[in-house]
């Protein structure tokens, strides 16, 4: 490719494309809401090869004729590289992704009432000598509290387009398209040779220090002559801070926070989920009614409808848990969540900043490990992403369920609030707190050993958290949730189906044992014997692969292909005659640390950069799971 | 304020040189001015890339549950760790004039 390019990508570049405009900022700034402004529901998810993290792009209609293109990058302090946003932001702004042409121009939004440590951002963007409009955020704010700037004054020091905006409601929005309609696509092509973007001027080997106070000192210059009067302090966010931080007050605030989530996944989800499974049920039957009796029908309503419906059945639980999550992150409080939570964290070899992946790791670890990325140590991060599988996630929930409605009895250990299945729950969920800590204090003590990093928070100011923004978040999680529901499980279901109707005999589909499915759990039945399953429960093993909660619905193929005779028996009768309670035990211990979720390990191969953290996480994780198996078998 | 101040600096623990103050010493609500970054670079640059460099203005406006200073510089709320506040190291504001 270096040389002369081939027809087709001469083809491919000579192809008008849409301006490409990039928007960035700090954190906190109003990037999000502002892009959400101009792109309404024009936006998609997508994801880049090589750095692959969600990014996203959407189309601005400026006016009738004109249509841009904007991508949304992740808020940044800086262009150091030091995480893994900043190192997408820069290779973006630098044409560095592949697929991805460099920006024509640059979008960058501050926050105007901390106006002198944002614009750090504005000298870097400048050299990459592209058309540059500065948003002047949250100009409201500012002018609330007091502060003031000649913004005109400003424009012209700074040699770029300057515009006040309140992005929340849509103010200034309008100028913004103004810039974005006025850029044409630049016809630079190669991008600049050599990293622009970097924090010490090139050529000069100045300390990196001497450096940003430089840069600040101009900038100091720069505000003055703006007339910047800085904003008096935020009443609101420090009285309901002293709330929210204070010393008793903060950790209740904190702890009920945490089981108002927790209880709304696992409580408030359920009339949402029974409704979801009704539908996908009640479907299935009507579209079986319409169908003839065949194969046809037995792989679309048995495998695809069965094995995906499983799946969707989760939906609202995650939705719910990102309603949470999206209020706390806008509301501002999950940075004072983190503040809380440094000190446990701390003590295990983490920081607070964790606390936001965990917690995303109780409805699923994809998502989780994503949010990880706004831990800027990188042995932190990695440590992280490393212990969000052993989070209990709601896949792991139907299997639990399945078991423990099978082998333990109803009854109580603790008056009425603890009953004998709510406390084996309970400890499914410590086992993997307890491995997820265990885990990490190893980690920070051998692989990821490093001196404690400087932890530093921003703490935004306290905002009303806007339904549209959070709305057109959950619509995405819905797409991405559905869309690997639509590929993965739906291949996985395929794949059992038809392993479970070859090699055909005779009479049709063959025995479940005879099948190529029971062949399969044969050959790996003498590795867990010990731990008392049968071939049943290893093909359940390997098809959970795919997603641990399939195998609820292998089980269910297997043990209905096999009692096709008797229907009356119940998937829970017919285990608790196959399955000793130990091996039963056994099983739950098993699916508690195992990391039975080829996406998590997809996901984890991108995040780290390569296959040696996801094999090592998969095979740690393996081990802990076949030992614990190994000794629940025993000991009960 | 700057007759307060002198009052406060006595009041202040210093270290064995008795000279240098640090952000973890100073009381709530007394502004400070940052002298020097006692950390290697590459932890550094997450405070500078937030306006913590020397000569900015610091006021310690809170604690956290824990006892880690909450501060703000340039009109930002920033939390710290103690670890992390012991590492910079601070003077007066009365001291320069």
């Amino acid at each position: 490719m270096a040389e002369g390019t081939t027809p087709t990508s001469s083809l491919a570049e000579n192809k008008v494309r849409l301006p490409l405009i990039a928007l960035i900022g700090p954190p906190n700034s109003g990037k999000t809401t502002l892009f959400n402004h101009l792109t309404g529901l024009r936006q998609k998810v997508a994801n880049y090869p090589g750095v692959t993290v969600e990014k996203y792009v959407g189309q601005v209609q400026c006016d009738r004729e004109r249509t841009v293109e904007l991508i949304d990058l992740p808020g940044v302090h800086g262009f150091s590289a030091r995480t893994l946003d900043e190192r997408v932001t820069r290779d973006v702004l630098e044409g560095h992704v592949e697929d991805l042409p460099a920006p024509d121009a640059v979008v960058l939004i501050v926050d105007c009432t901390r106006l002198e440590s944002q614009l750090m951002l504005v000298e870097p963007v400048l050299k990459l000598e592209i058309p540059t409009l500065l948003v002047l955020n949250m100009w409201d704010e500012l002018e609330e509290r007091g502060g003031n700037l000649n913004e005109m004054e400003l424009a012209d020091l700074l040699g770029v387009e300057v515009v006040k905006t309140n992005a929340r409601v849509g103010l200034g929005v309008e100028r913004v398209k103004e810039f974005l309609s006025g850029v044409e696509v630049s016809e630079r092509g190669l991008p600049p040779p050599v990293r622009v973007l970097s924090n010490v001027p090139r050529g000069v080997p100045l300390p990196m220090i001497d450096a940003f106070t430089a840069r600040r000192r101009r900038l100091d210059k720069v505000v003055d002559r703006a007339s910047f009067v800085s904003p008096g302090p935020a009443r609101p966010t420090d009285a309901l801070d002293a709330v929210f931080l204070h010393r008793i007050w903060g950790p209740l605030v904190f702890l009920t926070v945490v089981v108002v989530v927790f209880q709304s996944i696992f409580t408030w989800a359920v009339p949402l989920m029974d409704g979801v499974e009704l539908l996908i049920t009640s479907s299935g039957e009507w579209l079986a009614s319409r169908l003839a009796d065949g194969w046809f029908r037995s792989l679309l309503i048995d495998g695809v409808w069965a094995g995906v419906g499983s799946v969707v059945v989760f939906l609202p639980q995650i939705l719910i848990l990102f309603l949470f999550l999206g209020i706390l992150e806008d509301s501002g409080y999950m940075a004072r969540a983190a503040v809380i939570a440094d000190r446990v964290m701390y003590r295990v070899g983490l920081q607070g900043r964790a606390f936001l992946p965990l917690l995303s790791g109780y409805a699923c670890a994809i998502p989780a490990i994503l949010a990880a990325r706004t831990v800027e140590d990188e042995r932190d991060r990695l440590a992280t992403i490393f212990i969000t599988p052993f989070m209990t996630c709601s896949a792991r929930l139907p299997v639990y369920a399945l078991l423990i409605a099978a082998f333990i009895p109803e009854g109580r250990l603790l008056g009425p609030f603890l009953g004998y299945r709510a406390a084996v729950l309970l400890g499914l969920y410590g086992l993997g707190i307890v491995a997820a800590v265990v885990t990490a204090f190893l980690l920070k003590r051998t692989l990821l050993r490093a001196q404690p990093g400087s932890f530093v928070m921003d703490l935004p100011s306290y905002r009303l958290p806007s339904a549209r923004s959070i709305g057109l978040r959950l619509l995405d999680r819905s797409k991405i949730f559905l869309r690997r529901a639509g590929s993965i499980i739906f291949a996985v279901a395929i794949a059992l189906w038809v392993l479970t109707q070859f090699p055909r005999t005779d009479a049709g589909p063959p025995l479940i044992e005879d099948s190529a499915l029971g062949r399969m759990g044969q050959v790996i039945e003498p590795a867990i014997e010990p731990l008392g399953f049968d071939w049943r429960i290893g093909v359940g093993l390997v098809t959970s692969l795919a997603a641990r909660e399939v195998i609820v619905g292998t089980l269910g193929t297997i043990y209905g292909v096999e009692d096709s005779t008797d229907d009356s028996i119940t998937l829970q009768e017919t285990l608790r005659r196959d399955l000793t309670l130990p091996a039963a035990i056994g099983l739950l211990v098993f699916f508690a640390f195992a990391l039975q979720c080829m996406s998590t390990v997809a996901v984890m191969r991108r995040e780290t950069g390569g296959w040696k953290w996801p094999i090592l996480q998969f095979s740690y994780m393996l081990f802990l799971a076949y030992s614990g198996a190994f000794i629940a078998v025993r000991l009960f | 304020m700057g007759l307060t101040a002198p009052k406060s600096i006595s009041s202040l623990p210093k270290d064995e040189a008795g000279s240098e103050l640090r952000l973890g010493d100073i009381p709530l609500s007394q502004t400070v001015e940052l002298v020097r970054i006692d950390l290697p670079a590459e932890r550094a640059e997450p405070l500078l890339e937030r306006g913590m460099l020397p000569g900015c203005r610091i006021c310690p406006v809170r604690s956290s549950p824990a006892g880690d200073p909450i501060v703000s510089v340039d009109g930002s709320l920033l939390a710290l760790r103690r670890e992390t506040a012991n590492c910079l190291c601070v003077r007066l504001l009365s001291d320069v004039s």
